[in-house]
């Protein structure tokens, strides 16, 4: 069992569903989980920009926070080495849409937007 | 490369990566709660600028560039760039629960990844960074307030971010 366990969490060796991948596909994973994130972001009319003005607006939007969830959730994958099939590419695509369908459905669930009491940006 | 020199230079590196970046994202510009402001009237009240005191309270108040550059350094010893961009993430998740948008907390995780990648060719380490980041905070939040105060006024009114009051 303490094998098992070991081949998990190390990498390089065997794993549950790994394959270890060169430097080019988790770049190119970056990329597509970004692009996919923000496309599906777009496709459910999440606004390209945050409101006005930009450095303090609570809404979310297409470049803000998308990919930065996308790419948080990717790296978590791969850092336990978890890259599933074709050397990470369906699992990009898949972090992508859920972070595409996160931010427009269930982000304020999660992150509730401060109201405008007199605590928070008088 | 000298651990000494390393420490000096990380501590430089970080200390303009965090106050740039804070100051273009209006911190000295306008307290996001209510802890800060008490903090930036209570510097003004010691003859400190009301600009720098916002950013010190601001700073104290939420995790922004400064606490991005932290962890980023700590991502960085501990799991490589991924660990960088973990942090980047993990810093957004803290700002919004401290009711801050949290551009500067993961811009400044970002670019503090990039650049730990880049200086680490020349040979200073993440544990540099480390060292250097608290280090560099400790010059704004920890050896005089007041000064620190003004001369991130200063740098506030370079940026035309000053807080006009």
């Amino acid at each position: 069992m303490f094998g098992l366990v070991y081949n998990a969490v190390n990498p390089g060796v065997y794993g549950f569903a790994n394959i270890t991948i060169g430097y080019f596909d988790i770049v190119l994973a970056y990329i597509v989980a970004i692009v996919i994130s923000v496309l599906v972001a777009l496709i459910l009319r999440v606004p390209l920009l945050p409101s006005k003005p930009y450095r303090y607006s609570f809404d979310v939007s297409a470049v803000y926070p998308t990919p930065i969830i996308a790419v948080g959730i990717l790296s978590l994958f791969l850092v336990l080495n978890y890259t599933f099939a074709y050397n990470g590419l369906l699992l990009a695509m898949i972090i992508g849409i859920f972070s595409g369908v996160f931010v427009k459905y269930f982000f304020y669930f999660v992150f509730p937007s401060p109201d405008m009491g007199e605590d928070v940006n008088e | 490369m000298n651990e000494i020199i390393g420490i000096i230079l990380a501590a430089v590196i970080c200390w303009l990566n965090f106050v740039i970046i804070d100051t273009y994202f209006g911190l000295p510009q306008q307290p996001g709660v209510k802890g800060a402001r008490l903090v930036g009237e209570a510097i003004k009240k010691r003859n400190g600028d009301i600009a720098g005191g916002f950013f010190q309270g601001n700073v104290l108040c939420s995790p922004d560039a400064s606490a991005g550059t932290l962890l980023a350094a700590i991502g960085f010893l501990v799991l490589g760039i991924p660990g960088g961009i973990i942090a980047a993430f993990f810093v957004f998740i803290g700002n919004r629960l401290c009711a801050d948008p949290g551009y500067a907390g993961t811009v400044g995780c970002l670019s503090a990844t990039v650049l730990i990648f880049i200086f680490s060719f020349v040979g200073l380490t993440a544990e540099m960074f480390i060292v250097g980041m608290v280090i560099a905070i400790l010059t704004v939040q920890g050896i005089d307030q007041v000064r620190a105060s003004i001369v991130l006024g200063k740098i506030a009114d370079k940026f035309n971010r000053h807080a006009r009051e």
